[in-house]
């Protein structure tokens, strides 16, 4: 990078001297060729900055009256726009994405509600005129009674998964009660089923928006799932802090903890579902970091803005 | 009004040319500078595309009205192999500049409208129109 970096300076600084010069048109198409390539050699808008801020302080000192020097830093300026014009298309393509990337997670949820309706409603009815209609049977069939019994165990036992199914698809108390409560209800599950001790701590109101809460609720989710498999813990611990502009939320668990960089070097996030925690705060613009060493724990922090970012 | 300019792509200096026009346009008819430049940058993708796959074509400037709004479209046409596959062209990352959003689908995103037609007998026309603000 700083080889290319320095290679592409130099250009920069000759085609700026260029558009000073009064070359006009081909220095700006120059420049904006400059911007595209540093744009696909991996540079940012910082370092465009830095370049041309460079390069201009070189030009300016060439100048030997106040009116060149304005002239110059006229002609600078366009040239510098210029050269950000690849970025400004990037810029868009990104927040188009994210735009999308948001709506596509809404429609999801919505589909998951959907279909947690259906599993726990609908087929939950069904099952209950099964049991009704079983009753019948064995009012009818004394002798069958005792295998019939059996069939309503498994019913039963369907029932529970149907229940639990629909809950971790959407979390009805999640609607109806908010973020904290359902966070609780959820601990409780987990810690039923894995013998994690798990605390959740928070303040209760005012309510976030439902679309953060959904967010927090589904990394807490993954979160679980990744201390689950991979910490060797025996505790976790949930808070969510709300700041004015922002809500923070850390899962902190006391398990074998990990070398991050080398994980996430090797893996890129991919097998700790870093990259599903990712998009999801990226639609909000949150971020996230993971704070972990060998035998001292890991803690997964998470911060949103709470307002909502702007429509692109 | 403005007339209309077609300026033939052979090489890397027709875009100059290209870019001059739709910029002394757009300031004609009273753009600001910052949509200038992004009418320059549209033209420029348009201008590579046709040097890079296509090798010749033209780009037309003219001034458009609807209503109202004055605005400027820009027509870039070529003869070349045409594009197989339009939908694949316009995600992003399908050529070389690999997901960063340039080439066509980011000149579809810095102007108000925008019409791709191309077949693998006539070549491609791609038109672009952008309203004064």
């Amino acid at each position: 990078m700083p080889e290319t970096m320095n290679k592409l300076e130099d250009q920069y600084a000759a085609a700026l001297l260029d558009s000073i010069r009064g070359i006009g048109e081909s220095a700006l198409q120059q420049a904006y060729e400059l911007g595209r390539r540093a744009l696909t050699e991996g540079l940012g808008v910082l370092d465009m900055a830095a370049m041309y801020h460079k390069a201009l302080a070189a030009v300016l000192s060439l100048a030997s009256t106040q009116e060149e020097r304005t002239l110059m830093l006229r002609a600078a300026v366009s040239f510098f726009v210029e050269s950000l014009s690849p970025f400004e298309m990037t810029h868009r393509g990104f927040r188009e994405t994210n735009t999308a990337l948001r709506r596509l997670n809404q429609t999801l949820e919505e589909e998951s509600k959907r279909i947690a309706h259906a599993l726990h409603d609908e087929a939950g009815q069904l099952l209950a005129s099964v049991h009704l209609a079983l009753e019948e049977v064995a009012g009818k069939l004394p002798p069958a009674r005792e295998h019939l019994e059996k069939v309503k165990g498994l019913l039963d036992q369907i029932e529970g998964q149907l229940r639990r199914l629909s809950h971790e698809l959407r979390p009805t108390i999640l609607d109806d009660l908010g973020l904290l409560p359902a966070l609780k209800f959820l601990a409780e599950g987990v810690a039923a089923r894995t013998g994690l001790l798990i605390t959740v701590e928070g303040e209760p109101e005012p309510s976030l928006s439902p679309l953060l809460e959904t967010t927090l609720y589904r990394i807490v989710q993954e979160a679980f799932t990744n201390v689950t498999r991979h910490a060797k813990a025996s505790q976790v611990s949930i808070t969510i802090h709300r700041n004015p502009q922002s809500v923070r939320c850390s899962v902190r668990d006391n398990g074998v903890g990990f070398d991050v960089s080398t994980v996430l070097a090797r893996t890129g996030g991919r097998g700790l579902g870093l990259i599903g925690i990712r998009e999801r705060l990226n639609s909000l613009g949150g971020s996230f970091s993971i704070l972990s060493n060998l035998g001292q724990g890991t803690e997964l922090v998470i911060t949103i803005p709470h307002m909502n970012p702007p429509e692109a | 009004m403005a007339s209309e300019t077609v300026v033939p792509i052979n090489a890397d200096v027709d875009v100059v040319v290209a870019r001059q026009r739709g910029r002394e346009l757009a300031s004609e008819l009273g753009f600001v500078p910052t949509d200038s430049t992004l009418i320059a940058t549209a033209i420029s993708e348009l201008a590579r595309n046709i040097v890079c796959y296509a090798k010749h074509g033209e780009i037309l400037i003219k001034p458009v009205q609807s209503g109202d709004r004055v605005g400027i479209a820009v027509v870039a046409r070529d003869k070349g192999p045409g594009i197989a596959n339009i939908s694949l062209a316009m995600q992003d990352g399908f050529t070389t500049s690999g997901g960063l959003g340039l080439g066509l689908p980011g000149v579809k995103r810095l102007v108000d409208e925008f019409h791709l037609v191309s077949n693998a007998n006539s070549g491609t026309t791609v038109t672009i129109k952008k309203w004064k603000r």
